[in-house]
């Protein structure tokens, strides 16, 4: 039994923690959220380097991860990422590199992966036309011209950093229903999109249409709904560990809060009233961290529970971050309120993650699935 | 990170079966109705038949290392067969309250191991708990029951509460002020004689309708000074230890297989009809038997990350609490949230035709307090984390009563 992470695991943590604090700081991230673009490819470069997305790719692709588990590996990183609400399409070139790395062709492996690895290509995944994972929300159609070619029409929304993306792997449907995913590069022919004003101001979303966008047939990434069904998986554990470590940073500040703010002649953390909403924080934060860590290894070792486990951290987490974000904010008081300050920028990123790739009531849903499943008659 | 248990060899498959032969034999048949919780028999007879049963245990080896004073590991695959077919039997293995083992472990003498572990493995001592007075219960440190030492005897004067097992105990650890300071200073633990004069036990009954505590007065009883567990004085210290491992062993009860509260709720769901389907079918149901499903698998995975942050020394005062929370308020939801899709025929209860398994989920909901309440009320289980956990400024005590 040991439901932590190794010392090499400890040491990219603290890697990583002095990097983003040296190079894309929460202040950094702050600043830039009122300028055009959020995205800064240098910097993304860098992580690149220190394994930001080499971890699900193998190393005959120019990847690498520091332990046996890579989706364990990413979890510290995405949770340090978290930590400072980073813009970077970290969740989406994972789950493509990922998807690329377990069903692609190996023209697909050899074409994509080394760049990924590298941080010069970066990617976006594109889901459906509401961001949910339902396939009947799926508005792209996909149909094959010819023998040689896909042509893709349709629209795909909430899309996470398609404006950066050099490559987008898009989910899509075939003319007999079938959930299919086809690579296209970025740009083409007949594709465009609109950045969406957001409520999350840290990350740039778009609105993607495919208007007879063509590509080789070459393009089909083999695995139909499996791979649709891996990629949601993957971006729920990835994003739970992100809101992990978002939701820690935030209550770290808050614990600071009341010990320093002084009201009635106490600090307020001196209060029964505030030490008990702390107390409830400690056990939330705890188990999200709890929830998030095991759907990595359930879903990065293949266990026989890894899709319960998936279903748990997305039942929980993300709804969890959110409520934290309001406990947060209250605890701060008007100082919370203001534009300056941080928790806003928690808040917003905690409602556009219980959103994005399933939210809570839908993760529920499948969870009650599986507990039936598992209860014969 | 690793979580995998390995599973149990197949040369293991015959002490399985020769356990099970033995627990056929053996097990007793009961007149009493097995509930959820620490629950108590209410008729002597079957005392005694479980006293032969786990006399007959004891003798025949089977025994678990953690009601063992001895620092010597046995089998591991044997303990879990152990703990999983003792489980499985449905009666209980641990007679009384064992929380003292912890005290004895920790601050007890050779002798006082020798003479108290052994018995208390065979089913020859039952021990109960003497902490919580009537005026007593969040506030411990305020407990009045009074040991003044004679001679070389201590002689007690006051009164407890909330003492399970003590209607039927042998021995007592009890909690007793020896100095005349207030507060945490002036307590002594104690082993109590419960056969000696002048103690009084008398069942309560408590919400549940069962009699599963007690109330007990002590009327000039007479301690040996040799029954002083650690030093005088030292007694809040060992309360601590051994509350501190009765609290984490609420916090791994339950979740997984057919108990898991998700399985149990589904089963309910199909079998009840909610606005002419069965409930299961109703989509605010399956919502929230999600919510609790993700809610259960949590608690495996805390008490994972407490057994992993155990084997490393990283236990922190917090974790212990955070479990007992969890654990009691899920176990409090989940029995309101089986109520309510038992919809009215939650009204009939144990002993009608109407009932459903007997009213277990009835007898569950209304026990559930026992859970947030005892052991440290959730209330001050959130002092602790707020107070140890996060450094926040401790409650300020008010002036101590005239």
């Amino acid at each position: 039994m040991d439901f932590g992470f190794s010392e090499d695991q400890e040491l990219l943590r603290a890697t990583t923690r002095r990097f983003l604090a040296e190079h894309q700081s929460l202040a950094d991230v702050r600043r830039s959220v009122e300028g055009p673009d959020v995205f800064d490819p240098a910097v993304w470069r860098q992580g690149a380097e220190l394994g930001w997305t080499a971890m699900m790719i193998p190393a005959e692709w120019k990847g690498g991860s520091v332990s046996e588990q890579p989706l364990v590996d990413l979890v510290v990183l995405a949770e340090e990422l978290g930590r400072t609400l980073n813009p970077g399409p970290f969740v989406p070139c994972n789950v493509v590199a990922g998807a690329l790395a377990r069903f692609g062709t190996e023209s697909h492996r050899t074409q994509y992966l080394p760049g990924l690895a590298g941080g010069g290509v970066t990617a976006a995944w594109c889901l459906s036309g509401d961001g949910s994972p339902e396939p009947g929300a799926v508005e792209v159609r996909a149909r094959q011209e010819g023998d040689r070619a896909w042509r893709l029409d349709g629209v795909a929304r909430y899309v996470h950093a398609a404006q950066n993306a050099s490559v987008l792997l898009v989910v899509a449907t075939d003319p007999d229903g079938a959930a299919c995913q086809v690579l296209v590069p970025r740009p083409s022919a007949g594709l465009s999109e609109r950045t969406l004003r957001g409520l999350d101001v840290t990350r740039r979303f778009a609105e993607v249409r495919f208007e007879g966008v063509m590509v080789p047939a070459a393009n089909l990434l083999p695995g139909g709904q499996d791979a649709v069904d891996y990629c949601v998986s993957l971006a729920t554990v990835l994003q739970s560990a992100e809101s992990v470590g978002a939701a820690e940073l935030l209550f770290e500040e808050t614990v600071d809060y009341v010990k320093k703010r002084v009201q009635f002649g106490r600090t307020i953390g001196s209060f029964q009233a505030i030490k008990h909403r702390l107390a409830d924080l400690v056990l939330q934060v705890e188990a999200m961290r709890v929830a998030a860590h095991y759907a990595a290894l359930a879903f990065g070792d293949g266990l026989d529970d890894a899709a319960e486990a998936v279903a748990t951290a997305g039942t929980y987490v993300d709804d969890t971050f959110a409520h934290i974000c309001g406990e947060a904010l209250q605890l701060h008081g008007g100082v919370g309120f203001t534009w300056e300050h941080d928790v806003h920028l928690f808040t917003r990123r905690a409602k556009v993650n219980q959103v994005l790739y399933g939210d809570g009531a839908w993760h529920r849903e499948r969870l009650v699935r599986l507990v039936e499943d598992a209860v014969e008659g | 990170m690793d979580v995998t248990v390995p599973p149990i060899p197949a040369a293991y498959d015959e002490y399985r079966a020769t356990l099970l032969a033995f627990l056929a034999a053996h097990k007793p048949v009961l007149s009493w109705k097995q509930r959820t919780g620490v629950r108590v028999p209410d008729d002597g007879a079957d005392v005694e038949l479980l006293r032969e049963y786990v006399r007959d245990l004891d003798e025949a080896g089977y025994r678990l290392d953690r009601f063992s004073s001895s620092t010597e590991r046995s089998d591991p695959y044997e303990q879990r067969i152990l703990e999983q077919e003792l489980g499985a039997a449905g009666v209980p293995y641990v007679l009384g309250n064992p929380l003292v083992a912890g005290a004895l472990k920790h601050f007890g003498t050779d002798e006082q191991r020798a003479r108290y572990f052994p018995a208390m493995a065979r089913g020859e001592h039952i021990w109960t708990q003497l902490f919580s007075e009537p005026d007593a219960g969040s506030d411990l440190t305020s407990l009045q029951t009074r040991a003044t030492l004679v001679g070389d005897e201590y002689v007690v004067v006051g009164q407890k509460v909330w003492s399970t097992w003590a209607q039927w105990a042998d021995f007592g650890y009890l909690l007793a002020r020896t100095e005349p300071v207030e507060g945490a200073g002036g307590i002594t633990a104690f082993i109590l004689d419960m056969h000696s004069p002048g103690v009084d036990v008398r069942p309560l009954r408590e919400m549940t309708g069962t009699t599963d505590f007690n109330e007990v007065f002590f009327d000039d009883v007479r301690i040996p000074a040799a029954n002083v567990i650690g030093a005088p004085g030292e007694g809040w210290r060992v309360a601590g230890a051994s509350l501190a491992e009765e609290r984490t062993g609420v916090g791994s009860a339950g979740g997984g297989g057919g108990n898991d509260p998700g399985q149990r709720l589904v089963r309910l769901a199909r079998r009840t009809r909610r606005q002419g389907r069965p409930a299961i079918e109703d989509g605010a149901v399956r919502q929230q038997i999600g919510e609790l499903a993700a809610r259960s698998r949590i608690q495996r995975h805390l008490g994972q990350r407490m057994a992993t942050k155990a084997v490393k020394g990283q236990i922190t005062p917090a974790d212990a609490p955070i479990a007992k929370i969890w654990f009691s308020e899920l176990n409090l939801e989940t029995t309101e949230a089986a109520l309510a899709l038992l919809g009215p025929r939650s009204m009939a209860v144990e002993g009608d035709e109407l009932a459903e398994e007997d009213g277990r989920w009835q007898d569950a909901f209304l026990y559930a307090r026992a859970w947030t309440i005892a052991g440290g009320s959730n209330e001050i289980m959130r002092n602790l984390i707020a107070e140890r956990g996060l450094a926040l400024p401790r409650e300020p005590r008010g002036p101590s009563p005239s």
